[in-house]
């Protein structure tokens, strides 16, 4: 039999299911440190390329500096401080994203336990009219 | 105000009725403003700006795709312009470009708009409304997305007022040229207080609009625009920066009052009938403040039948 309670809770939820759940729905999915990490290791493949971009706009701007001194320089001083710059560089665009990320999947968690919630009143209501 | 009020809830059953086909048509007319601004400010590339079909083509793709392609497909454009210019302006635009993609939208992806609408804002002299609606619809992060927007827009117009110089330096001085648009880029200082200033509009909007003051949004609003004007004539000051202190005034009115419309739409309140109660629980003590929304009831149209027995 149709109930309107029934069908009420049944629209909010596929509209949730539409919208805003299909992205918490994605996110939960993922165990918290599974989630986290993807993020972490998409986080430093992006952090690696823009430094690359970085990096290579520093040395085609010094480029004439850099071929008069090539010569006089110590490459592997040199090469040590570019390391240098890249790990501090990855690290803190890595500590922004695992708090973002954090904060995301916090957020969804919450979201999702709402929804959970009202498919166990569905189940409830459920049960409650076979009984009858 | 009440006919202003029944005006909005038809406007906004209006758009929730006809989604579907508006939400496209607003992103093509989107896509297809930012290309025509970028191919009528930049144009280098014949093959780009030669005929309006193309521009047409890709704004309508625009239409179809999620709305990030616009900001996309736009920086492909400027990018495009720019390598015609020479190889080493396309370098810098698109290591530019890249960086803020990579780096900062990867985490927002929504925020794209703002570096769409910013340059075009720029262009009709009324960048500021910009900050301010970031400040009243969205989150400080946000400071970013504008100081993008901004880069954006002077890498544009840098390239656009220097174009003759650029191509004038030889060819072989490719390092010449790089370090030209670069330092040009990075040396202006009408960006700097630029970006200064729309990070503490947006800041500012942001904090007092969440006060729980009356009026938080106008407030919020008209300081976040002081302070704006105070800090761009500061910057003009210390830097020289030849900014027009009519047009800016003007600039922000404009700007003020097109945030005014959409503060009517997004958040409509009636300060005169808000309620304060009070009350506890097991673990906290709720000092409650309920706004209640404006809203009015659309006039419903009856069609009475009248029907006669003969």
């Amino acid at each position: 039999m149709l109930s309107q309670e029934r069908i009420q809770l049944m629209t909010k939820m596929a509209s949730y299911e539409e919208h805003e759940g299909k992205k918490y729905m994605a996110i939960g999915s993922y165990f918290r440190s599974d989630y986290i990490g993807l993020q972490i290791i998409k986080s430093i493949i992006c952090a690696t390329l823009a430094y690359l971009v970085l990096f290579g706009m520093y040395l085609f701007y010094e480029f004439e500096n850099f071929m008069q001194d090539i010569y006089k320089m110590d490459l592997l001083e040199f090469g040590k401080s570019v390391l240098f710059y890249y790990f501090i560089f990855v690290l803190i665009y890595g500590v922004i994203s695992y708090v973002v990320y954090s904060y995301r999947y916090h957020k969804a968690k919450k979201s999702l336990k709402r929804y959970y919630h009202h498919l166990k009143q569905l189940a409830a209501m459920y049960d409650l009219e076979t009984r009858k | 105000m009440s006919s202003l009020l029944e005006m909005r809830e038809k406007v906004r059953k209006f758009y929730s009725k006809y989604e579907v086909y508006l939400t496209p048509l607003f992103k093509f007319i989107l896509a297809l403003i930012s290309l025509l601004c970028i191919n009528a400010n930049l144009g280098y590339m014949e093959r780009l700006s030669g005929s309006i079909i193309i521009v047409l083509v890709v704004a309508l793709m625009c239409s179809f795709l999620p709305r990030n392609f616009i900001a996309l497909l736009s920086a492909a454009f400027v990018s495009g312009h720019l390598y015609a210019v020479s190889l080493e302006c396309g370098i810098v635009a698109i290591g530019i470009f890249l960086l803020m993609f990579v780096l900062y939208f990867r985490f927002s992806p929504k925020d794209t708009l703002i570096v769409v609408l910013l340059p075009i804002c720029f262009l009709l002299r009324i960048p500021y409304v910009i900050p301010i609606v970031a400040g009243l619809l969205c989150a400080p992060v946000s400071v970013v997305s504008v100081s993008c927007g901004t880069i954006a827009y002077y890498l544009i117009r840098y390239v656009h007022e220097n174009e003759a110089t650029i191509s004038n330096l030889e060819a072989e001085e490719g390092v010449a040229r790089f370090r030209y648009v670069i330092d040009g880029i990075l040396g202006n200082k009408e960006m700097l207080v630029m970006i200064i200033a729309f990070a503490a509009i947006v800041i500012t909007v942001y904090f007092i609009r969440r006060l729980s003051v009356d009026h938080s949004w106008t407030i919020g609003m008209v300081v976040g625009a002081v302070l704006g004007v105070v800090i761009l004539l500061m910057g003009d000051l210390v830097y020289n920066t030849q900014m027009s202190i009519a047009g800016l005034i003007l600039g922000m009115v404009v700007s003020l009052l097109i945030a005014k419309i959409i503060q009517f739409f997004a958040f409509n309140v009636d300060y005169s009938r808000t309620e304060y109660v009070q009350f506890e629980d097991d673990e906290y003590y709720y000092y409650v403040k309920a706004v209640p929304k404006n809203s009015v009831a659309q006039a419903q149209k009856r069609v009475k039948k009248i029907t006669s027995v003969l």
